[in-house]
C-alpha cells in the first residue's frame, strides 16, 4: 500500500465515521527539516511503527520507537520531535474522537459497540496507565491495516466491520496496557498499585470490572485473589479504605460532613452515615464530637 | 491481621484475617495507617463474631491481644495519630543506630534494654523524630505501639503490656521500669510513655458503641497481651531447659525462653520480658521466606498467573533432586541486609563456589540451604549460652516438609513442628487461658503443648551441611569491605527516574 492520509471533513471515505478524525499511512525515506511539527489535538491518537526507527517526543518526554511498538497519545498530549524532523522508517495512525466526561475522563463514543461500564473502564484505565509506549505489539498494526483495506475496499457490512475492528484496537491497546505494567508473578506489588490509585480517587463510584482492569485481570480471578490475600472482598476492601480516609477527615474540623461522605466516594451522607455506623459503631456526627472534644 | 477464636479447651472454632498495607514513603521508610489498621481489625472481629460465635451461641470471655514489637505511633493530647505508624522494618534512623551501637552509651543500653542498638528499636525512632521532625515531636502527647493505640481506640486506656514494652529499647529489663539513659537519649520522660503493665492485664471496659456493635458483653475483657515473638515461642511450648523454637515467615528468629538473660559482648541478641524472671531470648534474621519468594517471582515456572504457592511447590520438588549440598554451591542470603548474627545492613547477597557443572536445580536448593545456613547460624551461637536438645518450627516457610527436615540435619536435632493452627495465635490462647485460671501458670500452660510430627537428624547429612558451613560462616563475615562498597555503588548508580529505566 501507498502512503495516504484520509481526513474528517476532507476525505469521501471518512464520510460513515465521524469518530475517526484522521487516518494514514506514511513511509519517510530521507531526514527532512520540519516534516514533523509538535502538535496537540483534541482527538486520540494511535501510532503504529511498522519499518525503521522514530525518535519522538510525547508530552516532552523523549521516547525511541522500533517496528512492533506503538504510541499512544491522549488527548491533549503533545507530539513531536527535536528539530521536528520525523526519522527514517514508516507507520501508519488514527486519531479518534472520543468523549470528554466532566470528570475530566475520556471514554469512546456509541460507535463502538463497547457497554457503557465497559466503555467507562477502557477510558480510565487509558488515563490511568497513561503509557506512551507499548512495546512489542505489532497486533496493533494489523487491525489497522485491516480498517484500511475495509475503509478502501468498502465490501459489504464495512461499516460494521471498522466500526468493530476499531473497538477492537481499543480493547487490545488496553490490555496490553495493564499486561505490560504488571508482572503476574507478584500479587503483593500488583495490590499495593491497585491500592494506590484507588486511593488517588476514591471519590470515584468503582466497579470491581474497572479495579480488576486496573491491574489487566479478569474479574473472576481478581475477585479470587483479592479474598485470599486480603480477607475482603475487592468492594469491601475499597469501603475499608473509604472509612479509613473519613475517620482521618472527620478528625479535622473544617470540613463537611457531607462533604467527607462525597470525598470518600459515598453517594450521599446517609448512605456514609449507616456504613459507618455498622462498622464503628459511631454516626460521624457523634465520632467527630468525641474526637474535637478538647481543642 | 488476624482474629483467632479459640474455645476454652483450646480448639481453634474459627479464624478470619484481613490486610492493610505497608506504605514506603521513602527510602528506608515502612509505615502503616493506624485508622485503617483500627478499622480493619473492628471489621475482622464482626465479621468472624457474626460467623462463628454469635450464631453458635458462644459467649465472649476475653479478647487477647498480640501484636508486631518495635512500632511507634505518636498521637495529639485528644488521642489522635499525628502521621502513620512506623513499623519495625522502618531503617529511616539507620545512620543514628550506627554511631549509637559503637559507643559506650550504646553497650549501657544494650545491656539495660535487652533490645539490640537497630534502627528497627523505637528508642532510635523517637530519637530520629525528635531530631527530623519537630513539630511532630512538640505535638506529641504520647509515643504508642500500634497495639496500645487499638487497645485505647476500644477502651480509653493508654497501656503498654511487658513483653511490647521490652523490645522498644527503653524498658530497663531487669527492674521493669522505663530507663532513664534512654529516655534521655529519646529526649522524653515516662509520661509521654502508655503505663506498664503484665500482660495478663485487663485494660478497662469496652467503650459501650462497640459493645452494642460488636455484640459484646461489658463483662468481655480487654488483655492487652503480648509480642509475636513471645507468644510464637510460648505458643510452641518452649519453656523450660533444652527447648528452642525457629520462626520462618517472611523473615525469621530463632529463640529460647528462661529466667537468665542472654549476655552477649557483640550485642548479637535480643532478651524480651514476657512475665516475671522470664525472658524470651535469640536473633532475628531479615532474610526467609521472602527471599524465596524472590527467587521464585525470578525464576519459578507460573502456570497460572500470581500462583506463587503452586511454584514453590515445583521449585522444591526440583531442588530435592539435587544432592544436599547443591554439589558446593553456596548461597549467602543477604538481599535484605542482616541483623543477627552479623548485624550488618550493608550485607548483600551471593552466589559462592559456582563451577560448570551446576544446572539451574543447584540454583534452587542452594538458595534454600542459604537461607537455612542463616538460621542455623544463629542457633549455633545460641547453642553457646544454651544447650539445646529440641527444637520446634513455625512459620509458613519453616514447616515447608522440604525444609523442615534441612533444619533438622543442620542443626542434627530433632525437630518438632505444629500440624494445626498457629503458634503465635495458641501462644496468645495459652496466655489468655493462665489468666482465667484454667492454667495455673505459663510454666504448666507450656508444658501441655505436643508437637507429635517429629523430623529426625541424619547424621550422615549433618556431616556434609556441617562441612559447607564452615565456609558460609566464613564468607558471611570476610566480606564486609566489599559489602560496604557494592552498596554504595548501588545507591550511587541508583535510577531514580522512572523513564530512564529501560
Amino acid at each position: 500500500m501507498n502512503q495516504f492520509v484520509l481526513q474528517q471533513g476532507k476525505s469521501a471515505e471518512l464520510l460513515l465515521f465521524p469518530h475517526i478524525l484522521e487516518t494514514g499511512m506514511k513511509k519517510n525515506g530521507a531526514l527532512q527539516l520540519n516534516t514533523f511539527p509538535t502538535t496537540v489535538t483534541n482527538g486520540l491518537r494511535i501510532y503504529c511503527i511498522t519499518d525503521g526507527r522514530f525518535e519522538w517526543r510525547i508530552n516532552h518526554q523523549p521516547h525511541i520507537f522500533y517496528p512492533g511498538d506503538v504510541a499512544l497519545i491522549l488527548p491533549g498530549t503533545p507530539l513531536g520531535c527535536d528539530n521536528d524532523v520525523l526519522g527514517i522508517g514508516s507507520f501508519t495512525w488514527i486519531q479518534l474522537a472520543v468523549q470528554k466526561l466532566d470528570n475530566g475522563h475520556i471514554q469512546p463514543g456509541k460507535w463502538s459497540g463497547l457497554s457503557d461500564s465497559e466503555a467507562a473502564a477502557i477510558g480510565k484505565i487509558l488515563i490511568l496507565n497513561s503509557l506512551p509506549v507499548l512495546s512489542g505489539f505489532s497486533e496493533a498494526g494489523k487491525i489497522l491495516k485491516c480498517i484500511h483495506t475495509e475503509l478502501f475496499g468498502m465490501e459489504v457490512a464495512y461499516q460494521a466491520r471498522v466500526n468493530y475492528q476499531i473497538a477492537e484496537l481499543l480493547i487490545q491497546l488496553t490490555r496490553k496496557m495493564t499486561r505490560q505494567t504488571h508482572s503476574t508473578r507478584d500479587f503483593p506489588k500488583t495490590f499495593m498499585h491497585l491500592e494506590a490509585v484507588l486511593r488517588q480517587d476514591l471519590a470515584h463510584q468503582w466497579t470491581v470490572e474497572e479495579m480488576a482492569a486496573v491491574v489487566g485481570m479478569g474479574t473472576t480471578l481478581f475477585t479470587e485473589k483479592v479474598k485470599s490475600y486480603s480477607g475482603f472482598s475487592p468492594i469491601n476492601y475499597l469501603i475499608n479504605i473509604r472509612i479509613s480516609e473519613a475517620i482521618k477527615l472527620l478528625k479535622r474540623p473544617d470540613i463537611s460532613v457531607t462533604d467527607i461522605a462525597l470525598d470518600t466516594g459515598f453517594y450521599s451522607s446517609q448512605h456514609f452515615s449507616t456504613t459507618f455506623k455498622k462498622l464503628t459503631g459511631y454516626r460521624p456526627s457523634e465520632f467527630r464530637k468525641n474526637h474535637l472534644r478538647n481543642t | 491481621m488476624r482474629v483467632f477464636a479459640y474455645d476454652l479447651s483450646g480448639v481453634v472454632i474459627g479464624s478470619m484475617k484481613g490486610y492493610y498495607p505497608t506504605f514506603h514513603t521513602g527510602p528506608d521508610y515502612s509505615e502503616q495507617d493506624p485508622e485503617q489498621i483500627f478499622i480493619t481489625t473492628l471489621y475482622v472481629l464482626k465479621n468472624i463474631l457474626n460467623e462463628h460465635i454469635h450464631v453458635k451461641k458462644y459467649k465472649v470471655a476475653s479478647i487477647c491481644f498480640c501484636a508486631a514489637m518495635h512500632s511507634v505511633l505518636a498521637v495529639d493530647k485528644n488521642g489522635n495519630p499525628i502521621g502513620n505508624a512506623i513499623t519495625w522494618a522502618d531503617n529511616r534512623a539507620k545512620k543514628e543506630a550506627q554511631e549509637l551501637r559503637n559507643s559506650p552509651l550504646g553497650k549501657k543500653l544494650y545491656e539495660a534494654t535487652g533490645t539490640p542498638i537497630h534502627p528497627m528499636s523505637p528508642l532510635l525512632k523517637i530519637a530520629w523524630i525528635r531530631n527530623y521532625d519537630k513539630e511532630r515531636f512538640k505535638q506529641t502527647s504520647k509515643f504508642l505501639s500500634i497495639k496500645s493505640y487499638i487497645v485505647h481506640q476500644l477502651t480509653g486506656e493508654y497501656m503498654v503490656d511487658y513483653s511490647i514494652a521490652s523490645a522498644t529499647g527503653l524498658l530497663n529489663i531487669h527492674n521493669r521500669t522505663w530507663e532513664d539513659d534512654a529516655l534521655k537519649y529519646a529526649g522524653i520522660t515516662a509520661s509521654r510513655l502508655p503505663e506498664l503493665a503484665p500482660v495478663f492485664t485487663a485494660a478497662g471496659k469496652l467503650k459501650k458503641a462497640y459493645q452494642q456493635s460488636l455484640r459484646l458483653s461489658a463483662e468481655t475483657k480487654i488483655l492487652i497481651g503480648s509480642s509475636d515473638g513471645c507468644m510464637a515461642t510460648l505458643g510452641d511450648g518452649v519453656k523450660g531447659e533444652g527447648k528452642a523454637t525457629i520462626t520462618i515467615e517472611d523473615s525469621g528468629a530463632v529463640r529460647v525462653m528462661g529466667s537468665a538473660v542472654l549476655k552477649d559482648e557483640q550485642m548479637r541478641f535480643f532478651n524480651y520480658l514476657l512475665t516475671d524472671n522470664c525472658y524470651v531470648s535469640g536473633g532475628p534474621t531479615n532474610n526467609g521466606g521472602n527471599i524465596f519468594e524472590w527467587f521464585t517471582r525470578q525464576f519459578g515456572d507460573f502456570t497460572s498467573p500470581y500462583d506463587t504457592g503452586n511454584s514453590i511447590q515445583l521449585l522444591m520438588e526440583e531442588a530435592s533432586k539435587v544432592p544436599l549440598g547443591s554439589d558446593g554451591l553456596l548461597f549467602l542470603p543477604y538481599l535484605l541486609g542482616e541483623r543477627a548474627p552479623i548485624w550488618n545492613a550493608n550485607a548483600r547477597g551471593a552466589y559462592f563456589g559456582l563451577n560448570i557443572k551446576h544446572e539451574r536445580a543447584h540454583f534452587i536448593r542452594a538458595t534454600i540451604e542459604g537461607i537455612l545456613y542463616e538460621i542455623y547460624s544463629i542457633g549455633k551461637i545460641l547453642g553457646e549460652q544454651r544447650s539445646i536438645k529440641s527444637l520446634s518450627v513455625n512459620g509458613s516457610f519453616g514447616v515447608i516438609p522440604f525444609c523442615t527436615g534441612m533444619i533438622a540435619d543442620m542443626f542434627n536435632k530433632p525437630v518438632r513442628v505444629r500440624q494445626q493452627f498457629h503458634s503465635v495465635s495458641f501462644g496468645t490462647y495459652l496466655l489468655s487461658a493462665t489468666e482465667m485460671g484454667i492454667y495455673k501458670s505459663l510454666d504448666e500452660a507450656a508444658q501441655t503443648v505436643e508437637l507429635p510430627n517429629v523430623f529426625k537428624p541424619n547424621k550422615q547429612h549433618h556431616a556434609i551441611y556441617a562441612d559447607y558451613f564452615s565456609i558460609f560462616e566464613k564468607l558471611s563475615t570476610k566480606l564486609f569491605a566489599e559489602f560496604e562498597a557494592i552498596g554504595n555503588l548501588q545507591e550511587k548508580y541508583a535510577v531514580t527516574d522512572p523513564s530512564l529505566k529501560k
